[in-house]
């Protein structure tokens, strides 16, 4: 009953985003502000709000994706629902407050109940280690980066008298309190969206239940520090400095990410990696501080959250019906065909979620990655080094991202060729592979009310990439097309020969976890062994010493109580005589 | 008569009673040396009255009523004595440590 | 003539009392009470202070110094001398007892060193008679209250508590209770 109640609650929400954005659209730019309170002397804040083209576009995003995932959990999730549903509730509304608040500090409150919320739907089956591994690893990291973050609040606003953002950037301010605000504020963007060097906690966050994933990945958490970017724009394109380490960080991510996302063995855990290589895209598109490069990330933001949500959704459905993503287990049903066969839906829009990925012609995720390149390239033209950076990475991403797309799909939804029926790469890992038969026949397609959003979804992933007007540039859709071919046939070719070659580099993910192992966790436990240690035999010591002193002086106290009358009478009479010595002292 | 005679021999008589009272051990003869110093104070108050002759008898009033008092003060003492004694078979002050902290 | 005879009592007193307390034998210890407040008594007859001087004989030797054998008598006190009739701080006692005496003798020298006592002719006590029920007559009256409730917390201590008690072996005590109460 309490579950029904908070999934009427839960869906009626995201469609009320979804129509406050419909009714926002085309309004002219509006702000308002309640009731306020002086901070201090200088600082008045208040609950102010505003409302332009780019609101209007994430509380879209937002409430479409949000809509699809509550209606896609009625079917996903089984237990602890109404908490699930309500943490996810919340979350969008977190991220709705972001997306609206004209108010540094009220964006902060929507930044931190995400990551809250974050922490506890990833751990949503904390009956398992992993997912509350990852959860903690989640909020820790995340949490490490807000505190930059705050800070970068505290500078803006002092610089500029105001935590107002629509009053940001107005009046003079020093360049460099400016460069150092907006890289304070980086890092807090580079935490929540997974950025190198705080990429880890994403593909650790994947325990949690798969609508979330979608989620996270695609609407709410990582999308917030595109949108915060996206938000104080101008600040950032008059700091170049940061735009310059946005850029790197950037480029370093998606090489990073889509590299790895080649050798993951987990269809979530390619999904994530994915998604920390996309995000980067959008970063990369913001980083080249020009209006097109802007307008391009944004556009990626949408498309991106269409088919990643969507494939998200698919990976959700796969693990729902087979009970691991995993492609080794995968595999056992697709060496029967069962896969494909059984579940037509799932494998339809999962193709054409990855064909977007991928950057397929004709899908959305190809004209968005289209733009980010034409800005690059129009940056790039202009002699920015910056630019030509950008350019290269963002074409040798797209050339991994379709190797990495082509790489998943073939693998879990075909028969290897050369190998058919026989042991093929994934089933070397399996040492189960020919002892368990696995019935095929129990295998069907998931309820009606997880496809139906997935198939909007992939509407959204097959047709938003002509929202934007379609106004190709030829060259740069030729070349794109070429590279992400080139990066399509070594996949195909090793599937056709039964070879999944991974580079134990990538493998390990770049050996980052175990550093990051070695460089803090471990330091950081033996400080915390420092300090309890410091607290047991020094504070404790004091604390202890100050009770057994009490205890040995009322030990001594208590000789004097001798129980004898006599004894007290006559100290009694002792002090009598001495007071009256000293009152003779005193007085002569 | 010198006002100091009677006062001096106060003195010694109220210094004899605290002796009494810090050093014996019987409670009996605890109470005994109480009634000595009472006693010393009657006679203070006699020889100031004698001294001082204010024709109201101040002291000597107030020397009965203390003699009154101390007849009190006996009656209630000897009772708890006998009542310490009812209880624990002796009336040594040295050995009635209820009141120790053990 | 009244100086010898008040240094004569005195004397007495004084030496009654030391042996009140230092005497070995209890019983003793009471006898010589009742030679100290006799003197005393004497003290207060020179003083001519004769109403105070009969009371004091009167409910002093005459009543306390009874009950005080009473007591002796039920707490079955020895009668022969004890080894040990004063504690072990008794040095300590007799010290402070004697820087007492010191301070308050230099005391009342220092203050009354060169008063006399005027001598008078006649007894006084009709005077205190009249006094004590003209002037005084409210702290009489309070006084009265004041013994009614010693009395009775007299009874209340001797009282036998309940038999749930079974400390109670001796079966003496109630006795006292009404001489106590009788006395005065």
């Amino acid at each position: 009953m309490i579950a029904t109640a908070w999934r009427v609650v839960g869906v009626g929400f995201s469609l009320l985003v979804v129509l406050a954005a419909a009714l926002l659209y085309g309004v002219d730019p509006q702000q308002t502000s309640s009731a306020g309170a002086m901070i201090g002397e200088d600082f008045w804040f208040a609950y102010e709000f505003r409302t332009d083209g780019l609101t209007v576009l994430m509380l879209a995003v937002v409430g479409v994706v949000s809509t699809c995932v509550q209606v896609y959990s009625i079917g996903y999730v089984r237990e602890r629902i109404a908490s699930y549903t309500a943490i996810v509730t919340l979350f969008t509304a977190a991220m709705v407050t972001v997306v609206i608040s004209d108010n540094l500090f009220l964006l902060l409150i929507g930044w931190e109940v995400m990551g809250a919320c974050s922490y506890l739907l990833i751990g949503h089956y904390w009956e398992r280690r992993d997912a509350r591994a990852g959860a903690m690893k989640a909020f820790l990291m995340t949490r490490l980066a807000d505190i930059p973050f705050l800070f970068g609040i505290f500078v803006l606003g002092v610089g500029y008298h105001t935590f107002r953002i629509s009053d940001l950037g107005s009046g003079p301010m020093e360049p460099h309190t400016l460069t150092a605000g907006t890289l304070l504020l980086l890092v807090g963007v580079v935490g929540k969206s997974a950025q190198v060097p705080l990429q880890t906690w994403l593909p650790d966050a994947m325990p949690g239940p798969s609508p979330v994933s979608a989620l996270i990945h695609a609407a709410t958490m990582v999308a917030a520090g595109v949108f915060l970017i996206a938000r104080l724009y101008d600040l950032f394109v008059e700091a170049h400095t940061t735009l310059t380490v946005l850029a790197v960080v950037a480029c370093v991510t998606m090489l990073f990410a889509a590299s790895c996302a080649m050798a993951a063995v987990e269809v979530k855990r390619v999904l994530a990696w994915s998604t920390v290589s996309q995000l980067a895209i959008m970063f990369a598109g913001l980083s080249l501080g020009t209006h097109d490069g802007r307008h391009a990330a944004l556009f990626h933001l949408m498309t991106h959250a269409a088919f990643k949500g969507l494939l998200f959704l698919c990976a959700g459905v796969l693990l729902h019906q087979v009970g691991s993503a995993a492609f080794v287990v995968l595999r056992r049903y697709t060496r029967r065909g069962a896969l494909r066969k059984r579940m037509p839906v799932t494998f339809v829009t999962m193709t054409i979620g990855l064909a977007a990925l991928a950057g397929v012609p004709g899908f959305a995720g190809f004209f968005s990655k289209d733009s980010v390149v034409e800005a690059a390239w129009e940056t790039a033209r202009d002699g920015s080094t910056v630019g030509w950076i950008v350019l290269v990475s963002v074409c040798v991403t797209a050339s991994m991202t379709a190797f990495y797309c082509v790489r998943l799909w073939l693998w879990i939804f075909f028969r290897t060729p050369a190998l058919a029926g026989a042991v093929g790469a994934f089933e070397d890992d399996d040492p189960m592979a020919d002892l368990e038969e696995p019935d095929a026949r129990k295998l069907h397609e998931g309820s009606w009310l997880m496809l139906a959003p997935m198939i909007l979804l992939t509407v959204g992933a097959a047709g938003l990439g002509y929202t934007d007007g379609v106004h190709l540039n030829w060259a740069i859709a030729l070349i794109t097309t070429v590279l992400a071919i080139l990066g399509a046939l070594p996949a195909y070719s090793l599937w056709h020969r039964g070879a999944d070659p991974r580079p134990a580099l990538l493998e390990h993910e770049y050996g980052v976890d175990p550093a990051y192992q070695r460089l803090f966790v471990v330091p950081v436990r033996w400080l915390a062994k420092l300090v309890v240690g410091g607290d047991r035999d020094v504070i404790g010591a004091y604390v202890r010493a100050a009770g057994r002193t009490g205890v040995l002086a009322s030990a001594g106290f208590r000789k004097l109580q001798t129980g004898n009358v006599q004894t007290y009478l006559t100290a009694a009479v002792v002090g009598v005589v001495a007071l009256a010595i000293l009152a003779g002292v005193i007085g002569s | 008569m010198p006002l100091i005679l009677p006062l001096l021999l106060a003195v010694v008589l109220f210094c004899i009673g605290v002796y009494g009272v810090l050093a014996r051990r019987n409670l009996i003869t605890l109470l005994m040396s109480f009634e000595l110093m009472l006693n010393a104070v009657n006679l203070n108050l006699v020889a100031f009255d004698a001294w001082h002759a204010d024709g109201l008898a101040t002291g000597q009033t107030l020397a009965v009523f203390v003699i009154t008092l101390a007849a009190a003060e006996i009656g209630l003492g000897l009772a708890i004595v006998l009542l310490l004694f009812r209880g624990h078979g002796h009336v040594d002050a040295d050995a009635a440590r209820d009141l120790v902290e053990s | 003539m009244t100086t010898a005879l008040f240094s004569i009592a005195g004397a007495v007193a004084v030496v009654a009392a030391v042996f009140v307390v230092t005497s070995r034998r209890i019983v003793h210890a009471a006898l010589w009470l009742v030679v100290a407040l006799g003197g005393v008594a004497g003290c207060f007859g020179a003083l001519h202070a004769e109403f105070v001087a009969l009371v004091q004989i009167l409910v002093y030797v005459g009543a306390i110094v009874v009950l005080v054998l009473f007591a002796l008598m039920l707490t079955k006190a020895p009668t022969n001398p004890l080894p040990n009739v004063t504690t072990g701080r008794s040095p300590f006692a007799a010290v402070v007892a004697a820087v007492l005496a010191l301070i308050l003798g230099a005391g009342v020298v220092l203050a009354f060193g060169n008063e006399k006592i005027r001598p008078v002719t006649a007894g006084s006590a009709q005077a205190v008679g009249t006094q004590v029920f003209k002037t005084w007559v409210l702290p009489f009256e309070v006084l009265s209250v004041l013994l009614l409730a010693a009395l009775i917390g007299a009874i209340a201590l001797s009282q036998r508590p309940s038999q749930t008690l079974p400390s109670q072996k001796l079966s003496e005590g109630s006795d006292t209770v009404s001489s106590s109460g009788k006395e005065d």
